[in-house]
């Protein structure tokens, strides 16, 4: 298995920096435009996302998940950080761009990362209602009370809706360890 | 109520709070909240649920476009400078230690003899690296500035505009409190239960309501006649006491505070955990800030739904 850019940047590597921002920057990029208020909010999230990744570059540990998901989890705290500290605005991607979402297809793990298709297989197992309150609240940074006043759907659903859709894909994230464990 | 649920998993309480954790945040009265419950059991809970958001995530970001050229310049400076900043730290760390250490070989080194190298050696190879590093970033640095700059615009010409101030659009004003309890109170399916005073001197002559709308989880407390407290050393605190949980640990409302000579007070209700089937509020005065449970020494008002 070929060492993670993460590692090599731990381990002084001189080319990793450079990789890492080529081949994570458009994934930060994306996802701290969806969950920042302003462009200039996004890009100094950018910033401070990639310098908690040069921070904890030597945490990264491969038998616990992808580079692309350890990335992925450190912008989402340093987001959510940021927003509950700013104005109660809503994030700056309206609710209309809800069709542009594109979707990881099953199968194409290469591209993306196993846990993206582990979550794409979970997402199509839940109801339409259910998947679109997990879009709104993760991909778009929408609060449990956004979500339920913007979808005129009680509070409590949405907070329901929202922890079986993360537990249903938490649990094949945990089967599909277990699995690869089993295999080793 | 007995606990069914098997050993080491979290309760729907936790689970809540952590959910809202991961995807939007917890204020200071939801972080007391998760703050009692057992830390081990939310940690090992909140880094599942993380991993799960997270791929959510990555499963909604195919296609992501590319970083803006001049942003991933400033990334790959600010790069630079961290690593370099490591460097000097860990150089410095370096000189020292190693001062120290010759410090503590130099009695017993013989007058002309170097002091031995190798108790530095190991130390010196692992932070070498973040040398390499730092200089590897500044070449990114320089890369970025050659591949990545926009090419200069031609010379134009410039002309003065003339300023033109266009207004900024008429917002609405955010409702007040008074206006979102009429709105409240206006509707068919909330809660409208009296307070009640009790024989707490600081009770007297307390009159108030409370309404609460179990679809939003939003309420108001309103008073006339509670005394104005000194933040510094005492704040209300409402609780909201819910049927389907333990009740010797009723949801923390938030605290508030009572200026002087206010008369009558609307005051917002920040449930931190979800309430379910609220049974009774009650406020009572504790130190700044809030506690996580309270003694009940200060009961100041309570109202029951039944």
């Amino acid at each position: 298995m070929s060492t993670s850019v993460l590692q090599r940047i731990a381990s002084g590597d001189s080319a990793a920096v450079r990789e890492c921002i080529d081949q994570f920057g458009p994934l930060v990029w994306s996802i701290a435009r969806r969950l920042s208020r302003t462009p200039a909010d996004a890009e100094d999230a950018t910033q401070e996302i990639f310098l908690d990744i040069w921070r904890s570059a030597g945490r990264f540990d491969a038998a616990q998940g992808s580079d692309k998901i350890f990335i992925a989890m450190i912008a989402r705290r340093r987001l959510i950080d940021r927003l509950r500290k700013t104005s109660a605005e809503p994030p700056m991607d309206p609710v209309e761009v809800l069709e542009t979402v594109a979707w990881a297809d099953p199968g194409t793990a290469c591209e993306t990362a196993l846990e993206a298709e582990q979550a794409t297989r979970a997402l199509a197992e839940l109801r339409p209602e259910q998947r679109q309150v997990l879009e709104l609240g993760l991909l778009h940074g929408l609060s449990q009370t956004e979500i339920a006043a913007r979808l005129s759907m009680p509070l409590g659903t949405v907070k329901s809706f929202m922890r079986r859709g993360l537990i249903k894909v938490r649990e094949f994230m945990n089967v599909d360890a277990e699995r690869v464990s089993a295999r080793i | 109520m007995s606990d069914t649920r098997p050993q080491g998993q979290p309760d729907e309480a936790m689970v809540d709070l952590l959910v809202k954790q991961v995807t939007e945040g917890l204020s200071p009265a939801e972080q007391r909240a998760l703050d009692v419950m057992d830390s081990e059991i939310a940690s090992a809970y909140l880094r599942d649920l993380e991993r799960a958001a997270a791929a959510v995530t990555l499963a909604g970001s195919s296609g992501a476009e590319a970083l803006p050229a001049d942003l991933a310049g400033r990334v790959a400076q600010q790069a630079a400078e961290h690593f370099a900043a490591v460097s000097n730290v860990a150089d410095l760390s370096e000189a020292r230690t190693a001062a120290t250490e010759r410090a503590r070989v130099q009695p017993s080194t013989a007058p002309g003899q170097s002091p031995e190298p190798f108790a530095t050696r190991g130390r010196a190879t692992r932070y070498g690296g973040y040398g390499w590093l730092a200089a590897a970033a500044c070449l990114v640095l320089a890369i970025f500035g050659w591949e990545r700059s926009p090419p200069p615009l031609p010379p134009v010409a410039v002309v003065e505009p003339a300023p033109v101030i266009v207004p900024p659009p008429a917002q609405p004003a955010p409702p007040t409190a008074a206006e979102e309890r009429a709105a409240l109170l206006a509707k068919t399916d909330s809660l409208k239960i009296p307070l009640g005073a009790t024989k707490d001197p600081a009770a007297a002559g307390v009159t108030g309501d409370v309404v609460w709308d179990p679809v939003t989880q939003r309420g108001f407390l309103h008073f006339a006649g509670l005394a104005a407290n000194d933040p510094a050393t005492h704040q209300y605190q409402i609780w909201i006491f819910d049927a389907g949980r333990d009740k010797r640990y009723p949801v923390d409302g938030g605290v508030f505070d009572v200026p002087a000579n206010a008369g009558e007070v609307i005051i917002p209700i920040r449930a931190a955990l979800m309430v379910r089937k609220p049974a009774a509020f009650a406020v009572t005065l504790e130190k700044p800030g809030g506690v996580v449970v309270s003694g009940r020494e200060h009961v100041i008002v309570l109202g029951a739904t039944t």
